[in-house]
Parts: structure tokens; sequence; C-alpha cells
């Protein structure tokens, strides 16, 4: 069974996790959970959006610019997918 | 597809708790309700000893001192409303109050309920129907002095409901930690009705309301505050990613 690569790496299952549980999240917040690097952070949030698991929405706190994601429909049934393929391969690991 | 990509998580069940403690700590992101409580309750303070100093001005009759009570007394009402009502400026003052406590840790937030968004005529109407409580409750404790001794276990009738039904109107935005307020409320009206002497007299009788609306409501927001530090704890033990893991795209 083949996971899909772009949510299997540890960082970007976490990113999509933490979207999962809620409406959105800014980068800010992605980044002090995480414990990411700001560019590593970047980098993956772009190959969850050029995915089309991830919504951007750029916006501004008073002069200060602020990004915000969102989990995507097609983000949330690829997760749900994910978690169901890695349980399959988990039970058959089990039998 | 290589083993190493097919590799299944070690962690996975603890993964699978991250949208969990997510949510919790966004639920419980409480200090901003404590910091907007503590300004109702200083405008509260404000109306109270403006009012005082206005009778006393009146009757020892310094007119420009009970003109600048007044003023200050119509001020703090302006105060009043803005804060309360959202469109003059509640939700404004809310969010900037917000970013200070929180802007640190980032912005997070839960959709709100399709029937609060649908129907936000429903909050309204229940908003002022409390509110009618509210003046009506206050205007009959004034004019019937016995009433004060019952008038937190009266209360009861509409604060509760109102309370609860703040929780499940605003449900999934805010946790079930927010029900520990109604029922610290319920509680103590019990108390009262069973005679337990829990009541304040004398000069210190508007503490047998202060004390379960205000200070209840600290009670509940820290404890919101201090689950929402735990539910981050453990969605950091989880998320935190270390060495090669943090690095590779």
């Amino acid at each position: 069974m083949e996971f899909d690569k772009v949510i299997h790496e540890p960082a970007r299952l976490r990113i999509m996790m933490i979207l999962a549980g809620i409406e959105q999240a800014d980068f800010n917040f992605l980044l002090t959970t995480l414990n990411l690097t700001r560019g590593n952070l970047s980098r993956h949030v772009e190959k969850l959006e050029s995915a089309g698991y991830l919504k951007v929405k750029k916006s501004f706190n008073g002069k200060v610019p602020n990004t915000s994601y969102q989990l995507t429909q097609k983000g949330s049934k690829a997760l749900e997918q994910y978690w169901e393929n890695l349980d399959a391969v988990r039970q058959s690991g089990q039998s | 597809m290589n083993t190493e990509q097919n590799q299944v998580p070690q962690d996975m069940e603890k993964l699978k708790e991250i949208p969990k403690w997510t949510r919790r700590y966004a639920q419980n992101r409480t200090l901003t309700n404590l910091v907007h409580l503590i300004i109702v309750l200083l405008i509260f303070m404000g109306i109270a000893v403006s009012s005082l100093l206005v009778g006393i001005a009146f009757t020892t009759g310094h007119m420009i001192f009970f003109w600048i009570c007044i003023v200050a007394l119509f001020a703090i009402l302006i105060c009043l409303f803005i804060i309360s009502i959202p469109k003059f400026g509640g939700v404004k003052i809310w969010r900037w109050i917000d970013k200070r406590i929180y802007g640190y840790e980032g912005t997070i937030s839960i959709p709100e309920p399709e029937l609060m968004k649908k129907k936000k005529w429903v909050g309204q109407v229940v908003g002022l129907v409390f509110g009618l409580c509210v003046i009506s409750s206050v205007f009959l404790g004034g004019k019937y002095n016995t009433l004060i001794k019952y008038m937190q276990p009266v209360s009861a009738l509409y604060v509760v409901p109102f309370l609860v039904f703040l929780y499940f109107w605003q449900r999934p935005k805010i946790g079930p930690i927010a029900l520990v307020w109604p029922v610290l409320y319920t509680i103590h009206a019990i108390l009262i009705v069973a005679g337990v002497p829990i009541l304040f007299t004398g000069n210190l009788t508007g503490l047998n309301m202060l004390l379960p609306t205000f200070g209840y409501g600290f009670l509940t927001f820290t404890i919101g505050h201090f689950y929402s530090r735990y539910a981050l704890k453990k969605l950091k033990g989880i998320t935190h990613l270390e060495g090669d893991a943090a690095n590779g795209v």
C-alpha cells in the first residue's frame, strides 16, 4: 500500500493534523507549536498548498501582514485516506 | 515507493490526538475573557462610585462637582455600551486584547456553529431577554429591600439558563469548562435557599451578587486558562520535531 508522499512527511503530517482540529491557524501558531524554522515551515506549507490540501489567507493585523492556513476539503479527505491506509498497514502487520 | 517512505509512524496513536489537543487549547484561551470581565467589573464599579458621588454632591449643594460626576457617569455608561455591544466596537476591543495576550503564540480559531451563523437573531433575543431580567431584578431589589437576601437565588433563575445557553450556542467555540460558572452559581443559590450562612450583610450586601457573578466568572476563566496551558503542553509534546525530522522537507 502506498502512502500519500505529501502527507507522510512528519512535519507536514503534523501541520495537517493541527489544522484538522480547528478552522484556521496562522503561521506564528504553527511555528511555535512545531518548533520549525521559518524557512522550513514556509516550504512545508507551500508543498501542502500546491497539493491543494491547504488554503492560504493573507491579511493584515494593523500594519503587520498575517498569513493563516485552513485545511481544504481535498486536504481533509486526503488526511482521512492517509490514516485509513496507515491503519490497514498496521493491522496487516499485526495479523 | 521504498520501505522508508512506507514506514508507519511509531507514535501513530499520539499523532491522532493532535486535533483533540489543538481544539482544547483553542477553546480555553480564556485570558482575554478574564481581562474583559475585569474591565466590565471596573466599569460597574465606576458607575457605582460616580452614582454615589452624584448623590453626595447634590445633597451637599456642590453643583459644579455634581455636574462633573454626571459627565463622568455618562462617559462610563458610554464605555459600557461600547464594550458590551459588538457593533459599537465590543468585538474590536476584544480582538485587540486577544492580540496583545496571545499574539506571541499565534492566532487560532474554531469554526462558528452553523446555527449561530444562520440564526443570529436567536442570540440577540436571548441577550435582550437577559438584559431585561437584569434590569427588572435590580429594580425589584431596589424597591423591595427584603428581596436583596434572595437576589442571587432569584437571579439564578435567569443567569444559569443564560450561561448554559451561551455554552450550547457557541459550542464548539468554547469548551465544557464554561459550564463551571453556571454550576457554581446554582450551588451558591441552593446554599442560600437552604439557609447556609454565606450571605453578606451591612455594607457588604453588594458582594452577594458580585461574588457569584464576577467571582465564579474569574474562577471559570482561570481554570480555562490553566487547562489551555496544559493542552498546549500536551500538543507541543506530540508536535515538536527534533533533528532531521525538523529540518527535512
